[in-house]
């Protein structure tokens, strides 16, 4: 007989453990943490612990002038800052009905697209370190940094360049500077056939990547998944293309899709949009000596500028996938409140908790770099 | 009234005594030697703490290669020399870090790269970061910027290995001989239960570093509120044995 008071000391199977998976692991990608559930090396189930690099972003934003915060914007995404900046910047264009210069677009359009290169480059880089590469993460970075310099030139910083202000861009590009980068595009562009046989035909990379975190369309779609995320799947939608912003409406540029929704067919679109964005950079060299003019608009003095109440949402594509921002203006010399919606807090805390799901432990970092989830930016 | 408001933190106070000279000629060589080795190969934690990392990559890589200089990634902090803290620390990320510091074996180096590092940067009024990072950890090296350029990286390694050549990096004794004063701003910052599973004060005793800093009010609170680390299950066999009286395993062989 047990007594009444006789509980059954509830203990996990054996064979089932938990393990704490980051902050400090070199799987991870940034300061970010996964608890994982285990059984063997399967995983049963997944859960984000996100926070670590909160920085209370939005709240920050409230407390400093519209101007101010041209310089905290790109702090949110580090690997792909300008759409940051050119999305805060569209979004108090419109609220105060600002008409920027052509000449200020096509510059816009340039730096989106050196970021999104930039920003590529690092992703499959990274993604081939977790499945135990090493030269192409090498050739990556050392690629990445070549386009850094371009920045470098353009703008005068390296990885925040803090070029886009509302009503254009701060400078006017220097002498040469279009014969440089189409330097770099030729080089970039002879890069590409030594990336495909080192890495995106590379069976070591096929083998381990096909079938890894797949998801469905209707899947994605739900589960808010944009960007080269959702191309993957096998739908072709783009902001760039579905809803112009700037120029892009006069650039002839593909937009390409995977129909697998794995972790290869995420990396093929990287791969194929490289050579898009290449595309893209090559017609903007050719067409922007001829637009001529000014690079930004007069804008009152931006220490005691009042943006007009109203709200607005501006959207752009960055590397990353869709981006947001959500901006209410009270009249003030503030902004009342920003919310920016970024794609990879879907994609690191949602989608991956449920991709994570089935597969096996050291596809989870793989997983993680296929998505390209950028922890500053889930946190904020 | 918050037990913790009654206690002032205590000022830290340099009782380093940085390089001392040994009777015997050899040992001072082999010091010195000892020194070199140190300063020549040294394993950094693979921990992005903040933004700053993403200047890691393009200067351990080919471009700058760190690796040259002896520097190289290390994932564990068991077997690590440097903490990198890139950038502004979030509360709940000083939390991973104090454990991550505690956990590495002495020498141990911190360098805190990044504006945010020295005193809260950009986020000055965030209410979600620590702002000066040597309040809570002795820091060797500050690399200042917004954020630094690879090369600032490797000019401030390079200056921490001519202070561990020439025996000046001696901070991480600090933590030991100051234990009382890092322990009560982290107290200030997580609440007066915080602990860590590391054991300093034993450990400062085990290096011959402890001082009349070590010990202070900080820590007899950390005491009074420290649980014993003890294995989940042999507390789970004790609580069986309360509740029932007797062992089940010889009942059930009865």
């Amino acid at each position: 007989m047990r007594p009444e008071n006789y509980e059954a000391i509830k203990q996990p199977p054996s064979n089932e453990f938990e393990l704490n998976f980051g902050p400090n692991h070199p799987g991870i990608e940034g300061n970010y943490a996964f608890r994982v559930k285990l059984n063997g090396d399967e995983v049963l189930s997944a859960r984000a612990d996100a926070g670590y690099l909160h920085r209370g972003f939005e709240k920050l934003m409230e407390g400093r002038l519209w101007i101010q915060n041209i310089a905290l914007v790109p702090r949110i995404c580090v690997p792909d800052p300008v759409p940051m900046e050119v999305c805060y910047s569209l979004a108090i264009e419109e609220l105060c009905g600002l008409e920027i210069p052509e000449r200020a677009m096509w510059l816009r359009v340039m730096q989106l697209e050196m970021s999104r290169l930039a920003a590529h480059l690092f992703a499959f880089g990274g993604h081939a370190a977790t499945t135990g590469m090493y030269t192409p993460m090498f050739w990556g970075v050392a690629d990445r940094d070549l386009i850094l310099d371009r920045f470098e030139e353009l703008t005068g910083g390296r990885v925040y360049s803090i070029y886009n202000i509302p009503g254009g861009v701060r400078r006017d590009m220097p002498d040469g500077f279009l014969d440089r980068l189409g330097t770099l595009l030729d080089y970039l562009d002879s890069r590409l056939p030594d990336y495909d046989s080192l890495f995106f035909r590379n069976q070591v990379f096929i083998k381990r990547a096909r079938d890894v975190g797949a998801m469905t369309q209707e899947q994605a779609l739900k589960w808010g998944v944009t960007g080269p995320n959702l191309r993957a799947t096998g739908l072709a939608f783009d902001v760039r293309r579905d809803d112009p912003y700037l120029v892009y409406d006069k650039i002839d540029f593909d937009i390409v899709t995977e129909p697998g929704g794995d972790a290869l067919s995420r990396n093929l679109v990287r791969r194929a949009e490289l050579k898009q964005s290449i595309r893209i950079l090559r017609q903007i060299i050719k067409h922007l000596p001829s637009v001529k003019g000014a690079v930004r608009c007069p804008i009152p003095n931006p220490l005691a500028w009042n943006v007009p109440a109203g709200e607005t949402y501006t959207r752009v594509e960055s590397s990353k996938g869709e981006l947001a921002y959500y901006v209410v203006s009270n009249g003030g010399d503030k902004p009342y409140r920003v919310h920016v919606r970024g794609p990879s807090s879907m994609h690191a805390v949602q989608v991956l908790e449920k991709l994570a799901v089935g597969s096996r432990l050291e596809d989870v970092a793989q997983i993680m770099f296929s998505l390209d989830a950028c922890p500053p930016e889930v946190d904020r | 009234m918050n037990e913790l408001d009654k206690i002032p933190v205590r000022q830290e106070i340099s009782v380093a005594e940085g390089n001392v000279k040994r009777s015997n000629p050899l040992a001072n060589v082999f010091d010195e030697l000892v020194r070199f080795c140190q300063s020549r190969s040294m394993f950094m934690l693979h921990y992005c703490t903040g933004c700053g990392a993403i200047e890691l990559p393009p200067a351990m890589t080919s471009r700058f290669d760190m690796e040259r200089l002896g520097i190289q990634p290390m994932v564990t902090p068991r077997q690590a020399d440097i903490l990198l803290i890139t950038g502004y620390v979030s509360v709940k990320t000083l939390k991973r870090i104090i454990l991550t510091y505690e956990q590495m074996p002495s020498p141990k180096y911190v360098i805190g790269i990044c504006s945010c590092t020295v005193n809260g940067g950009m986020y000055w009024q965030s209410y979600a970061t620590a702002k000066v990072l040597k309040e809570y950890l002795p820091v060797d090296i500050y690399i200042a910027g917004c954020m630094p350029r690879p090369e600032a990286v490797i000019s401030g390694l390079r200056d921490l290995m001519g202070d561990i050549k020439s025996g000046r990096a001696d901070n991480w004794k600090r933590y030991f001989q100051n234990y009382d004063h890092y322990l009560g701003n982290q107290q200030q910052l997580f609440g007066e239960d915080w602990q860590t599973p590391t054991d300093i004060i034993a450990e400062a005793e085990h290096y011959g570093l402890m001082t009349d800093q070590t010990l202070g009010e900080h820590t007899a609170l950390l005491q009074k509120h420290q649980q014993p680390l003890e294995a989940l299950e042999f507390s789970l066999g004790e609580k069986r044995e309360k509740i029932q009286g007797e062992n089940p395993r010889e009942k059930n062989n009865e």
